[in-house]
């Protein structure tokens, strides 16, 4: 029972996680960056040449944000900056980024499974069974994650600027915000985002030119159900990730694997808004 | 429908109909014998090759139509070309092998597809659905159909699918030619089908999803039933495609072959055709030839084309070759923006709607009670209660923000208000959407124009009359029968001469005049116009406010008018609604409103321009 609830618990910090750069992009670009899945690939490609190179594995998590930022704002300019008026192009573009990433990967790494470095290794006595330590740790990380991004929105300048491109850009424009610089700040910070989450799970997983392709699809789904808001997709990600853990357990791992995906359709029928909407 | 006129069936409409068939018949024999004489010269590695694109071009083809025509995102095309590869596969796996069996399997495949497409397609195309919603469904079905293969255990092979079953062992050139009818034939009736008027429609639903469901078009049938044609037509496909190959696996119905029938759609051109055909036939075949010697490059030029052009050629690399022939064609006829032959002509319609409203006079037109509409905590509307009769002109007036534009919401879709009832002709409209309420006989227009950006004066006009004269498939329609009063707008206006121009070329009052013929060619009981006149001359306005006068008094129409103008109000309305903080305020004759004192407080007050 208690496994079952931790199990609950670090899925959905995993979740909200791998899906926090997605919100970022979509909440203040109205963008739905399908190169999220290849984002979080390079993260987990920066882990595994940290780590490769003999560098500290606490490194692979710092270096995967900064490469993810550079990145972000280099796509920023040349994909996605064209399309701010087709949000339904803009789809298909950045699906089509995912695949030339991929293919980059491919190059340079090969097909096969590569393996980075866990920070932290073996597991902590809990309630009598050892569990993951890796995977509580994550639960920190969303904790500390959700608040530093909340802070970021509400206490920042850059945030007063993002929430007004949020809500009425072209008043925020007339108003002096440069909102074109704040749309690159944002998609460099939601690849930053991405590409740390990468990160952040390879020591769970293995690392593959496709390992982002799954959370993908999990991740647009949260976000929508979320309404775009922190607490909402931390509420989403408790919600459905628990739901995937109780099915994935009592039922069948592979029925597990769309419980997500079928939830939100229904979800998203139901309350077209998302859950922390009207 | 009974009420089509027999002018329906001019001799000019029937050659120029008839020759664009006989034009589609040669183009479809040309690429018949192409097909029929391509494997005298193409190797067995190549035709093999072409045979399996062949069958997914024909996926391409119904992409193009959802995507390219209709507007809608779909992942999920794969899903339906798996269900009918899987369909093949199993059947010919488990039960057993030969004709009848072939034939059982293809209605199955096609069954359980359009069964599965008509399905998400009634939760995914409601009235308000926002198009991003229908497109996760649509990526929502080929991971769950995936998951369902995978799950199937040694009944669906699991991961590695299944092969080596029975299937027909005939020359690669006999397949060939199979799938290339196939596709010919498919895609001759999709040339046929979008170029009939519900093709217009299908556009119609892609440029301004909202104006047709005010129009009385049945939107969310129509997106449906094209969906699952399109899913039968796709299941069609995987089962040639599974016969062919002897192999199926979850990829076939999984999200990548959908994004990637995208992909294809998207660089041959969407909204073509002949562009998603050759796009799905060249990256296909391109691939298989060139994956043994450099599978990874080619994916990446692949991808990098892709990208660029979606941002630089959004209608894919077709519209280089379409654009230089429009470009060379216009030319000679001067300009898009010109007047040319549409192809339409317009008639009148019998006017059904004097002896109709004749019988129908015991109950009003239209009845409010108590009506309230309320987001959160903010109240718009707030207990309005209104009757109107037959053949009157009530205007509503009052500040902005008095909740006029509200109004005209909550009577022409059922859904936008919080309490109590609109009951039209003696029909409560209870939760109906706007489709249905334009049914009970209810137009609306817009207080900013909302048209069909690349149809032309003609095709609008012939979309307005769906509901009365409805639609043909694979046929288009030469005549429009409009009522009288949409004929003397579309005079007035000069829009009877400008029937072939597209409508985002026209003139502000152009476009005002021929919402104004759209909305009158569905013949409504209950006419609501939300600032017709806004931003027209003089002569315009004068023009509009003598057809409403006749519209009111010759044809007994009750019509609901939003205006600021009160010298238009006071000269045309024999009635007038004053509202105020989503209050009735007044309601009364032009006098009693005009010399009322709070009225003019309410205006002086909020310090507009108008002075009663």
């Amino acid at each position: 029972m208690a496994i079952l609830l931790l199990d609950i618990l670090t899925t959905a910090s995993m979740l909200f996680i791998v899906a926090a750069g997605l919100m970022i992009i979509l909440g203040v670009m109205k963008l739905i960056n399908f190169a999220h899945g290849a984002f979080l690939t390079v993260g987990g490609y920066a882990a595994h040449v940290v780590t490769a190179h003999g560098f500290s594995p606490w490194l692979t998590i710092p270096a995967a944000a900064a490469f993810g930022f550079v990145l972000g704002v280099v796509v920023e300019r040349v994909v996605v900056r064209p399309l701010y008026s087709r949000p339904l192009d803009a789809i298909l573009a950045t699906w089509g980024l995912g695949i030339i990433i991929a293919q980059v990967i491919v190059f340079a790494f090969g097909r096969e499974v590569q393996f980075a470095q866990s920070p932290i290794s073996g597991t902590v006595d809990l309630f009598g069974t050892g569990y993951s330590s890796w995977r509580l740790i994550l639960i920190a990380v969303a904790v500390v994650l959700g608040l530093l991004l909340t802070a970021l929105l509400y206490l920042t300048r850059f945030g007063l600027n993002a929430r007004a491109v949020i809500m009425n850009e072209n008043l925020a424009r007339g108003l002096g915000i440069d909102s074109i610089r704040v749309r690159a700040m944002t998609f460099g910070l939601g690849a930053a985002l991405a590409c740390a989450a990468g990160a952040l799970i390879t020591p769970l997983l293995s690392v593959d030119p496709n390992m982002g392709l799954p959370w993908l699809v999990n991740s647009f789904m949260l976000v929508l159900v979320s309404g775009i808001a922190i607490p909402g997709l931390a509420l989403a990600s408790l919600v459905l990730g628990g739901a995937q853990v109780l099915v994935s357990t009592f039922v069948s791992p592979i029925i597990g694997g769309i419980t997500i995906v079928v939830l939100a359709a229904v979800i998203l029928r139901i309350k077209p808004q998302g859950l922390s909407r009207g | 429908m009974a009420d089509i006129p027999a002018a329906g069936r001019v001799p000019d409409a029937t050659r120029r109909s008839s020759r664009q068939v006989w034009r589609t018949v040669l183009g479809a024999a040309i690429a018949l014998a192409i097909v029929a004489t391509a494997p005298l010269y193409l190797g067995t590695y190549m035709t093999n090759v072409l045979t399996r694109a062949l069958f997914l071009a024909a996926l391409a083809l119904t992409v193009d139509l959802i995507w390219g025509y209709t507007g809608i995102l779909t992942f999920g095309q794969s899903a339906f070309f798996g269900i009918g590869a899987y369909a093949c596969a199993l059947v010919f796996t488990h039960w057993g092998f030969g004709a009848g069996w072939a034939i059982g399997a293809l209605v199955i495949g096609i069954a359980v597809a359009m069964v599965t497409a008509w399905l998400t397609g009634l939760l995914s195309f409601y009235h308000g659905a926002s198009p991003l919603y229908s497109s996760i469904v649509t990526l929502a079905l080929p991971i769950v159909l995936t998951q369902v293969i995978f799950s199937g255990g040694r009944f669906t092979g699991s991961s590695s699918g299944l092969s080596g079953f029975p299937t027909y062992y005939w020359k690669i050139d006999t397949w060939f030619w199979i799938a290339g009818v196939f596709l010919v034939v498919a895609a001759t009736f999709a040339w046929l089908f979008v170029r009939s008027d519900y093709g217009r429609i299908l556009i119609a639903i892609r440029e301004n999803e909202d104006r047709c469901a005010y129009l009385g078009i049945p939107v969310s049938r129509i997106k449906t039933a094209l969906f699952a044609v399109c899913a039968g037509i796709a299941a069609i496909s995987g089962f040639g495609y599974a016969a062919f190959s002897n192999v199926v696996a979850p990829e076939l119905a999984g999200f990548q072959l959908g994004t990637e029938s995208l992909i294809w759609v998207a660089l041959g051109g969407r909204g073509t055709l002949i562009g998603p055909i050759l796009g799905a036939i060249g990256i296909d075949a391109t691939s298989s030839y060139l994956s043994g010697n450099l599978p990874f490059l080619w994916n990446f030029i692949v991808g990098v084309t892709f990208v660029a052009v979606i941002i630089l050629l959004p209608n894919g690399i077709a519209s280089l070759i379409t654009g230089a022939w429009r470009r060379y064609r216009t030319r000679g006829a001067g300009g898009g923006d010109q007047p040319r032959d549409s192809g339409i002509r317009l008639t009148a319609a019998p006017s059904v709607r004097a002896a109709a409203a004749a019988g129908r006079s015991a109950s009003p037109p239209i009845r409010i009670d108590g009506l309230t509409c309320r987001y959160g905590s903010l109240t718009v509307l707030d207990g309005i209660d209104v009757e109107g009769k037959q053949g009157q002109l009530l205007s509503i007036v009052g500040p902005n923000g008095a909740g006029k534009t509200t109004l005209m919401r909550c009577i022409s879709n059922g859904t936008e208000r919080t309490g109590g009832t609109v009951t039209v002709a003696g029909t409560e409209i209870g939760r109906s959407s706007p489709q249905k309420i334009v049914g009970l006989g209810v137009g609306r227009s817009f207080q900013n124009t909302s048209l069909f950006d690349s149809l032309t004066v003609g095709d609008c006009l012939r979309l307005a009359r769906y509901r009365i004269d409805g639609a043909r498939p694979f046929y288009r329609s030469e005549t429009v029968a409009l009522p009288e009063p949409a004929l003397e707008i579309l005079a007035a206006t000069g829009l009877d001469q400008r029937l072939g121009v597209e409508t985002r070329y026209l003139s502000h009052g152009m476009k005002r005049g021929l919402e104004l013929a759209m909305v009158l060619a569905t013949e409504p009981r209950v006419l609501l116009l939300d600032e017709p006149t806004a931003g027209l001359t003089k002569p315009e306005r004068t023009a509009i406010g003598h057809v409403l006068t006749r519209l009111a008094e010759e044809y007994g129409l009750c019509i609901f008018l939003i205006e600021h103008d009160l010298d238009f109000v006071r000269e045309i309305s024999n009635r007038i609604v004053v509202l105020h903080q989503g209050k009735l305020l007044l309601d009364g004759t032009v006098e009693e409103v005009v010399s009322s004192e709070l009225v003019k407080a309410v205006y002086a007050g909020q310090d507009l321009e108008a002075t009663v």
